[in-house]
């Protein structure tokens, strides 16, 4: 982690509550400090219902936390309007998610170029990048297929396709093999590689499982919405 | 650049829904299907109405001697007199003593100076033929004074009318149409003028000199007598004596009409010649008194009709589109609830509130204006076959297509706007969380 690579988020004391009902409110992220650097591959693991998904969406800017200041890529988000968030979204942020959530009855390419079309990419551009990014993640041969005629490992590579697309400053992906078997995870997994050695590319993961965890540069461990453990892992540099 | 995007999914959407599309169409579709409809044939059916206005003489009153009614009503819907009788009784036919005389038509007309500008009069003698060398010629005659001849309205393509002194005197002259000059003397006209053709009717036969001749025309209500223009039965023209001498009948009429000058008001006129004569003349026949009517009214009565009719379709008209309307609205609700996570991930990869709310609106729009486009197919058809029925010519405008669409566009915009504006504001991780 040298000092002169460029920190991408930098998140101090960040609490978040809900409140279910006036007097209960629940705590699920108890003051949370995070450094992130660029082209980093960071893993975030820890048991169910820690707040890991909770941290993960504050990150991706879907969520505001309820104290605590962010800066993603030198924006100040704690202190963004909805508009600009959705901005923040399209541009800075790839999201992979464990259900994929392609659109339906919307074909691969079409999929892939919706980031560049909320971006306000020219029709023509946003067909060659979507191409040329499905081709990356090996589904150059699938870009008319619906979602429905894809399998579960293609699609998330279909999805992955398009949180590049933008050339997002980070890609965060909560579980993103946590529906496939080991064998397609792999294929997901190795993607997520990719992207990391030959892009530069800035990636936060959320998994269950040690060995996948094992293979990120950095390992973070959550517990009832605190940060207790932070090593190396095996493709440390 | 996002507006065919979102016509795109508009569409998409709509085709892997097709029959709950369509349902929901359904409302939309019926009423723009029936305001296009009764357009069309109201259009075509005023169009047609001020068209024969002008040439049946709308602003004639037609007066005639009837039988005493029990009762005079004044119909709600309208405000027409309507004399009642009872159905038991057996009602007198009226004498020579009960009808017009030539003295009463001089006063009643000189009663009004400023409203009667004629008074038309005429004896039916009745149908006939004229033949001649392999010629022939189907006819009828009728008897008429100057003010008939002048309520036809017809065009004399040569020649003249009676003189006062062909009139007075009964002379055997007449005026025929073009289609006798046609069949009798090989359409020369000049020929024709001056010549005596020979009319067999009721088994007799007279023989008439022709002092003019008048261009048939069509009457747009009338049945046409025969496809084929030469056997087209046509009026023969004559002085009302020399009809009257030939029917042996007197100088008397059982019904005349008014030819009003065009300042005069025909509703006013109608009341004040009912009055002139039941109050004056006829107040002491006990059995005969007198009616007045007019096409004006006959067919103010059917615009107004009309009027209601339309109104009342448009009503319901109205409720459809409103119905149809709030079936967008619920469709949109569900297809939004359906599409919850769809919304989440679109917000997560950057869709604005405003591009969220552009594709719902998009999408009820579309809904809509397919709708629309098939109701107004629908109603184009419909009114097709209505007007064919009226027996007048379908006017479909360019208007009904705008009315189409601006109506579906409205419709979609407004039961549109409230789901689209409940997707936008959706929460992005609620959405994406939706189960
Ligand atoms: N919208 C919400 N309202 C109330 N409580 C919530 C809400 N979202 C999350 N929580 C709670 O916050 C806690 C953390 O949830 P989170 O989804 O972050 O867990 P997680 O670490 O991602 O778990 P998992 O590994 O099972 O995905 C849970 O106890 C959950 O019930
Ligand atoms: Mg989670």
């Amino acid at each position: 982690m040298g000092e002169e690579k460029k920190k991408i988020i930098e998140m101090r004391d960040i609490v978040k509550r809900f409140y279910i009902g006036t007097p209960n409110e629940l705590e699920v992220l108890c003051g949370i400090d995070l450094d992130v650097y660029e082209g980093e591959f960071l893993a975030i693991v820890g048991a169910s219902g820690s707040g890991k998904s909770t941290l993960m969406n504050i990150i991706g800017s879907l969520d505001r936390a309820t104290e605590g200041s962010y800066i993603l890529d030198g924006i100040d988000v704690s202190k963004a309007k909805d508009e600009e968030l959705s901005g923040i979204r399209n541009k800075k942020i790839g999201f992979v998610f464990q259900t994929y959530n392609l659109i339906a009855k919307t074909n691969a390419i079409k999929n892939v170029e919706m980031p560049l079309m909320y971006g306000g990419v020219a029709q023509k551009q946003r067909n060659q990048r979507a191409k040329e990014l499905l081709e990356l993640v090996g589904m150059g041969d699938r870009i008319h297929h619906l979602p429905e005629e894809l399998s579960g490992g293609q699609k998330q590579r279909v999805a992955i396709a398009r949180a590049m697309a933008n050339d997002p400053a980070i890609i965060l992906a909560d579980e993103p093999t946590g529906a496939l078997d080991s064998k397609t995870g792999r294929i997901v997994m190795d993607l997520f590689h990719k992207l990391h050695e030959e892009q530069g590319k800035t990636i936060v993961l959320i998994t269950h499982s040690p060995e996948l965890a094992e293979e990120c540069q950095r390992i973070i461990t959550i517990k009832d919405g605190l940060i207790v453990g932070e090593r190396e892992g095996g493709a440390a540099v | 650049m996002m507006l065919m995007e979102n016509l795109r999914l508009a569409l998409s959407s709509i085709k892997s829904n097709k029959m709950r599309s369509l349902l929901t169409m359904l409302g939309i579709i019926i009423g723009i299907a029936s305001v296009i409809a009764i357009m069309t044939v109201g259009n075509s059916l005023s169009a047609e109405l001020t068209e024969s206005m002008s040439s049946l003489g709308a602003k004639d009153l037609n007066i005639s001697v009837v039988n005493r009614p029990v009762d005079i009503e004044t119909d709600d819907l309208f405000g027409d007199v309507v004399y009642v009788y009872d159905e038991d009784v057996e009602y007198k036919r009226p004498t020579d003593d009960d009808y017009f005389t030539t003295e009463i038509l001089e006063e009643y007309s000189n009663a009004f100076p400023d409203d009667v500008v004629a008074i038309s009069v005429n004896e039916q003698v009745g149908n006939g033929e004229t033949k001649q060398d392999n010629k022939h010629a189907n006819l009828s005659v009728i008897g008429g004074n100057y003010g008939f001849l002048f309520s036809q309205r017809f065009k004399l393509l040569q020649g003249r009318y009676f003189t006062d002194g062909e009139m007075s005197e009964a002379s055997k002259v007449c005026i025929v149409s073009d289609i006798v000059v046609e069949n009798m003397f090989d359409g020369d006209m000049d020929k024709a003028i001056g010549s005596a053709i020979n009319v067999a009717v009721n088994g007799k036969e007279y023989t008439f000199y022709i002092t003019g001749v008048y261009e048939y025309e069509q009457d747009t209500f009338a049945f046409t007598n025969s496809d084929k223009r030469k056997d087209i039965n046509t009026i023969v023209y004559i002085p009302i004596r020399t009809a009257k001498a030939i029917t042996h009948s007197s100088s008397v009429y059982q019904y005349f009409s008014v030819i009003l000058s065009m300042e005069s008001d025909v509703d006013a006129m109608t009341e004040n010649t009912r009055k002139f004569f039941n109050d004056g003349y006829y107040a002491y026949n006990e059995d005969f008194c007198v009616d007045v009517y007019s096409m004006a009214g006959m067919m103010e009565s059917l615009n107004e009709m009309m009027g209601t009719l339309t109104l009342g379709i448009s009503v319901i008209a109205g409720i459809a589109l409103l119905v149809g309307g709030i079936g967008v609205m619920n469709i949109m609700m569900v297809s939004i609830t359906e599409r919850t996570r769809e919304i989440g991930t679109r917000k997560a990869l950057g869709a604005t509130n405003a591009s969220i709310r552009a594709q719902f609106i998009i999408e009820a729009i579309v809904i809509c204006i397919i709708g629309g486009i098939i109701g107004m197919a629908l109603g184009i058809g419909l009114g097709m076959i209505l007007t064919k029925v009226v027996g007048t010519p379908a006017k479909a405008s360019l208007s009904s297509v705008l009315i189409s669409i601006g109506f579906s566009t409205a419709i979609g915009v407004f039961f549109g706007y409230y789901p689209a504006n409940k997707a936008a504001k959706l929460d992005p991780i609620v959405a994406l969380r939706y189960e």
